[in-house]
């Protein structure tokens, strides 16, 4: 649009192009995170199928807290994107940071754990696992990361870096949850390497691509 | 109309059903409340950009103010990342020749004092709030802001890059 001389003749021209407009809802931009969270499960369980555990309806615990941990990481930061693109002054976008400190103790315990038993967590056999539960939990987290950037662009964040930051965290969340229902892996070295790896990357992704495709 | 958050509120439901009515004075109300906002952060010559910046804002992000809420800390939040990205505009520009005469008065709406923009400048550590009010507010070139400061020329210009650094990174914190 271009700036008219005066402020009267700008408000007359916004008056005529006045439309109804649909208000985002919270739960509305929470529906459609999970729902296209939900899609990217039943398509790659579809795809690659439950866990064998999971399948015979047993747990494993080292799984079980992983994969919840994930699940909570996801859940708190994809709320936080939703509230993000509806901007007021006082709101708080730090919720996700304690969720995202849980989490991070699962690579730190990699770490430590490959450390303590002197292996390394690039040994071929490693790496080829690894990096499948890599490429597909990424790729199981584009749908989310793109419903939260779509979500984002109808509204209005006032903080796009971080905005795209945390709907990187998020996706990755969900898609490293989501494979997880397959992956037959109970290490807490490749749980806490790879898996985190994803959100990892796509928390990159989203700090480096969201801000572009977000602007104001 | 006075400019108070259940007239506006109001106005902003009505605005968001398709009623221009509503709409103009809303955004007339807006206007007003703008100009007091902006009023002793920006250059005067730069008032009218910024309000007309902020009301094409307001107006392609109407969907995003949800009718639960209250409105005047979302316009506040609207406001202020059009300031800051503003004076970072600026500050890419290199524009340092601003005018030096402030116009206004002291009669900001009465909206809590955690919205204020005053409030955000007071939260950087002083010699960067300094630089950026001298330089970027105030429209002292830098070799005055060096002077009234003390600090050196290069130090004032890293200042203002760090300041209006926190500045974009804190706008929704407070």
């Amino acid at each position: 649009m271009t700036m008219p001389r005066t402020s009267d003749a700008l408000i007359a021209e916004l008056v005529d192009g006045l439309e109804p407009v649909r208000p985002l809802r919270f739960g509305e931009g929470l529906l459609l995170a999970l729902g296209a969270a939900a899609v990217s499960a039943v398509v790659v369980l579809g795809i690659y199928g439950l866990r064998y555990d999971l399948a015979a309806g047993l747990v494993d615990p080292m799984h079980l807290v992983a994969t919840g941990l994930y699940l909570g990481l996801a859940l708190a930061a994809t709320v936080t994107v939703v509230v993000m693109g509806r901007p007021q002054v006082g709101s708080d976008h730090t919720g996700w940071r304690w969720a995202a400190a849980m989490a991070g103790l699962l690579p730190l315990a990699g770490v430590i754990v490959a450390a303590a038993r002197g292996t390394s967590v690039f040994s071929p056999g490693s790496m080829t696992m690894g990096q499948e539960c890599l490429e597909v939990g990424i790729g199981s987290s584009l749908l989310v990361f793109g419903m939260l950037v779509l979500w984002l662009r109808r509204g209005a964040p006032t903080a796009p870096g971080r905005a795209g930051l945390v709907a990187g965290i998020a996706a990755g969340a969900f898609g490293t949850f989501t494979f997880s229902l397959h992956c037959p892996a109970n290490d807490i070295v490749h749980i806490g390497i790879w898996h985190s790896a994803v959100v990892l990357a796509m928390g990159l992704v989203g700090r480096a691509v969201v801000p572009h495709l977000v602007k104001w | 109309m006075r400019a108070d958050e259940n007239n506006l509120a109001r106005l902003m439901r009505l605005s968001q059903q398709g009623d221009k009515q509503a709409y103009a004075t809303l955004l007339e109300s807006c206007q007003r409340w703008l100009r007091a906002y902006y009023s002793r952060r920006i250059a005067p010559s730069s008032l009218d950009d910024l309000v007309q910046e902020t009301l094409i804002a307001l107006h392609t992000k109407r969907a995003s103010w949800d009718a639960t809420r209250p409105f005047l800390p979302w316009l506040a939040a609207i406001a202020r990342y059009r300031w800051v990205d503003h004076l970072r505009r600026l500050y890419r520009a290199d524009e340092h020749e601003l005018h030096e005469e402030l116009i206004g008065t002291d009669d900001e709406p009465a909206v809590a004092a955690r919205i204020s923009l005053d409030r955000l400048l007071g939260l950087l550590p002083p010699a960067q709030g300094r630089a950026i009010a001298l330089v970027k507010i105030e429209g002292l070139s830098i070799a005055e802001a060096s002077e009234m400061t003390g600090q050196s020329e290069s130090l004032v210009k890293v200042n203002i890059h760090r300041g209006l650094k926190k500045l974009a990174a804190m706008i929704e914190k407070e």
